[in-house]
């Protein structure tokens, strides 16, 4: 029964990220859904719509089939796309190789088995062990399914399924009316205003579809969105107001330029130790000043959830700050000077000048740094969070990375580790392919 | 500004802590000089790896080492700290499945099961059984085996199917620390023995004009939960505590232990106890202890030298007594928490002997003297016990005697001995992670004890279903 559901999807996921032009199309992305879904399915042994199997695993099951199919159609229509144009372009023509056909994969062959061996073996071991139960030095390895992921998720299948879809379908059904609604109607500038809050939309519904019960997962997703977001948003802010303070000439510009870069040299878990120095309520150097000369008591924040959080994203702002300055600096001497020249002259302010003509200019390098930010906020602040809170009070801090490597490496549960990698994996990936899409067009790198 | 100058030397030993991997190299090129005249034949090395990466405890093993190093020219004991128990065991396992494992390992009480059930790639068991490997020998390489001298509470906890099966070191037991000078100033004459004592001191040092910010206060740790199991005398797990058959079965949630949970809370609430606010916070707690903001500390009796000096350093004379216990409950016993040294499996016949020679060597009478009088932790054999009465150390510091009799006073059943558990490091932080919720969040105890006996029910389940 579940198979049937799933493949029909499957084959309708096909068809619509194949295409649908003719009939051909259609009946070649269904098969191209079915064959994803199969593929994927039967790895796993069809295991997620077994008798046994729980009725979130057979949502997931469905799931993880729908997004094989999509890949599988997607991926042919862009092999054939791609061919055709290249067929089809006049003006660019493939040269012919005078080497053997081999000589291109032998030249490539090093990065290969670097990719290999470092990247895609590691990533397929995750995947795998995250659907067993194992620790080191064990004599047997027990099938787990897709039960390491359905538990960090509430129980009822069908809020499971409806959430994200909701979210999905208000985004979409915001995007349609934008473009169907009349230019300078209100309906047009009201979706336009609308149309960025999806993803909160979204990451909000994704909040609720994970377990709340004791030790569940939604905390941790509420900090790692917190945390991360945070960090991200305040040091590039943050980051690119201060280059333009230091971007002009003040004397010791040089000085202090390098003194605001100095951070970035310090690795998270230093930035940790020293954080704790200064905020630590037992005797750490502000709660003395405050103790000593104000005669107040300093708050401890390890036991209040939002100062533990604040605590971790200045730990983190303040080591990232000097990088994002560094980039945004270098952005700054590419701004073209004759632009803000002839806008100043053409009457604009300050504000409108930066508006209008710095910030277009540092498009590339803010999407760039938004992609390090965030990898950094996803995956780094393991050392800042182990030094300073150490995921207290109660698991407020504790983000998506640091509850891996707790499951994982000092619970020594792999599976359950592996799982939570492949989530975070996947909420990255999400992430940076959103970034992609919403930054398609909007940032210029120049003409070419 | 002592507290502060407390925080900047814990960094300054953590700093120096985290350099001392680098100084193996050196020591290990300083050390072979004295062997030169051993022959043409270079010494067999026996590679420890340890838990220990602070700067005192580390040291103290090297130079043991080093002493065995030069007593047995054909031998080179090399130490190799790591910075928990946890890394020293995964990092062991995969040496393992290389091919080129460490010969002792320094691994602790809570993993006994889980080191005892490990296996290699061949299916053979990781560690090999010391006194098997003794086999009953009085001595190895002329050292003086003293698995037999062993302390009880040690052997008791450490036996498995009827010997020890990895050789005792570092052991203490959980023991209660009293600044007398603020209980003095409280009118309080001696440390209280029970829960009712620790609430009517606390009500009186509340009283003083110049009280300090909070009574009393211990690390959210998993063992002192243990250890209010063992005073009341009530099993961790079924089997007899794992000892008569393997434990299928854990209580998190029994009667005893929600009353220990809700007297803590209880005591939180009233502001008498003070969380630290993270979890398994030793540094933490010791330190509000030391700079006199509790009067009172329960503590792991590891530290009792550093934590009387410490005080004396402050100004505060420092007593140490049994842990309270709660005195609707007739008293069973204490049990002892810390860490054995392991032999690795499959190693040649001289390898063996030489570990087997070495561990004998550290803790012989001498030297287990020695360690209890560095550390605090307890003299591990009775002749090492004995040596230390002859010296009079005890006359001279009584602090350091009550964590042994206060294991001595325990009565030898299953309860007071403590668990034999399987994935016990990881039920352990469940049992932290809901006591901290309890403190921080003041949820309801025994709803959040019985949540997380169903957590720490199903992390034994899997283990058993991989193990059992």
């Amino acid at each position: 029964m579940g198979i049937v559901i799933s493949l029909v999807i499957a084959s309708a996921i096909g068809v619509i990220s194949f295409g649908h032009e003719t009939k051909r199309d259609v009946a070649l992305g269904a098969a191209l859904g079915v064959l994803g879904a199969s593929v994927i399915l039967a790895a796993l042994g069809f295991c997620t719509f077994a008798s046994d199997a729980e009725s979130t695993e057979g949502v997931l099951g469905v799931a993880v089939g729908a997004t094989f199919a999509w890949i599988f159609g997607a991926g042919t229509r862009a092999v054939f796309s791609q061919k055709s144009a290249d067929l089809g372009s006049g003006d660019i023509r493939t040269g012919t190789f005078k080497l053997a056909g081999y000589w291109p994969w032998l030249l490539l062959s090093p990065t290969l088995l670097v990719l290999i061996f470092f990247l895609y073996l590691p990533a397929y071991r995750t995947f795998t062990l995250s659907t067993k139960l194992t620790r080191l030095g064990t004599p047997r390895v027990g099938e787990r399914c897709l039960s390491n992921f359905s538990e960090l998720l509430i129980t009822s299948p069908s809020v499971l399924v409806m959430l994200p879809l909701t979210a999905v379908g208000i985004i979409w059904g915001v995007g349609l009316w934008h473009r169907r609604s009349e230019p300078g109607s209100w309906a047009h500038d009201f979706t336009r205003i609308i149309r960025p809050f999806g993803i909160v939309l979204f990451v909000f519904a994704i909040y609720f579809i994970f377990e709340n019960e004791n030790g569940g997962y939604r905390q941790i997703y509420f900090n790692t969105v917190i945390i991360s977001s945070s960090i991200v948003i305040i040091s590039m802010v943050l980051g690119l107001a201060l280059a333009y303070l230091t971007f002009g000439n003040v004397r010791g510009i040089t000085a202090y330029r390098t003194l605001l870069i100095w951070p970035y040299a310090i690795s998270p878990p230093v930035a940790g130790i020293l954080f704790f120095m200064m905020f630590n309520a037992t005797g750490g150097i502000f709660a003395a000043v405050a103790d000593n000369w104000f005669g107040f008591d300093f708050p401890n924040y390890a036991q209040n959830a939002t100062l533990a959080r604040g605590i971790v994203i200045l730990a983190s702002v303040w080591k990232l700050l000097g990088y994002n300055l560094l980039f945004f600096l270098a952005g700054l001497q590419t701004v073209p000077r004759e632009q803000i020249e002839a806008a100043a002259i053409d009457g604009a302010n300050a504000f409108q000048r930066f508006r209008k003509i710095v910030v277009p200019a540092l498009g590339p390098i803010a999407f760039f740094l938004l992609i390090t930010n965030l990898t950094f906020s996803f995956f780094d602040v393991y050392g800042t969070i182990d030094f300073l809170t150490k995921g207290a009070p109660a698991g407020a801090t504790s983000v998506s990375i640091y509850e891996i490597i707790r499951v994982g490496v000092d619970n020594g549960d792999l599976g359950r580790g592996a799982a939570q990698s492949v989530v975070l994996f996947l909420a990255v990936i999400a992430l940076t392919a959103w970034q992609f899409k919403q930054s398609e067009g909007r940032i210029s790198y120049g003409s070419a | 500004m002592k507290k502060l100058l407390a925080i900047l030397l814990s960094f300054t030993v953590l700093a120096a802590a985290c350099s001392s991997d680098s100084d193996d190299s050196s020591d290990a090129t300083a050390a072979p000089d004295d062997t030169s005249d051993a022959g043409d034949a270079s010494p067999i090395e026996i590679e420890m790896w340890i838990a220990f990466n602070d700067d005192a405890r580390l040291n103290y093993t090297k130079e043991r080492a080093a002493e065995f190093n030069e007593k047995h020219p054909d031998y080179e004991v090399v130490v190799t700290p790591f910075d928990s128990y946890n890394t020293v065991f995964e990092q062991t396992t995969l040496a393992i499945d290389d091919g080129n494992p460490p010969e002792v390992i320094h691994f602790f009480e809570a993993a006994t099961q889980d080191a005892l059930d490990a296996i290699d790639a061949n299916g053979d068991p990781i560690f090999k059984s010391v006194t098997a490997a003794a086999a009953g020998r009085s001595e190895i390489l002329g050292e003086p085996v003293v698995l037999d001298d062993v302390v009880s509470a040690a052997t008791n906890y450490y036996t498995i199917d009827g010997s020890l099966f990895s050789m005792p070191w570092n052991t203490s037991s959980t023991t209660m620390f009293s600044n007398m000078d603020i209980l003095a100033a409280a009118g309080i004459d001696e440390p209280p023995t029970t829960w009712a004592g620790v609430e009517e001191a606390c009500d009186a040092i509340a009283a003083l004009p110049d009280a300090p910010d909070n009574c009393i206060s211990w690390p959210n740790h998993g063992w002192f939960f243990e250890q209010a199991l063992g005073q009341a005398g009530v099993d961790l797990a079924n089997n007899d505590n794992g000892r008569s058959a393997r434990a299928t079965e854990v209580a998190l949630n029994s009667d005893a232990a929600i009353d220990y949970v809700q007297w803590w809370s209880d005591l939180e609430d009233s502001g008498d106890y003070v969380y630290t606010g993270t979890q398994r916070d030793w540094a933490g707690s010791s330190a509000a202890f030391n700079s006199q903001n509790v009067a009172m500390l329960v503590f792991s009796s590891s530290d009792t030298t550093v934590i009387t000096d410490d005080g004396a350093e402050n100004g505060f004379d420092v007593r140490t007594s049994f842990m309270p216990y709660n005195q609707e409950r007739d008293y069973v016993g204490n049990l002892i928490g810390g860490a054995t040294l392991w032999m690795t499996n499959g190693l040649d016949e001289a390898s063996e002997d030489g570990a087997l020679a070495f561990m004998n060597f550290f803790s012989n009478p001498e030297n287990a003297a020695l360690w209890h009088k560095t550390t605090g932790y307890i003299p591990i054999t009775n002749e090492a016990t004995a040596l230390l009465e002859t010296e009079g150390w005890f006359a001279e510091s009584p602090n350091s005697a009550v964590a042994s009799e206060q294991l001595n006073a325990a009565a030898n059943t299953p309860a007071s001995t403590g668990a034999l558990l399987g994935n016990f490091v990881a039920i352990r932080d469940v049992v932290t992670a809901a006591i901290e919720d309890i403190l921080v969040n003041d949820v309801d105890v025994t709803e959040r004890m019985n949540s997380a006996q169903d957590e720490a029910q199903s992390l034994l389940d899997d283990y058993n279903e991989l193990f059992g």
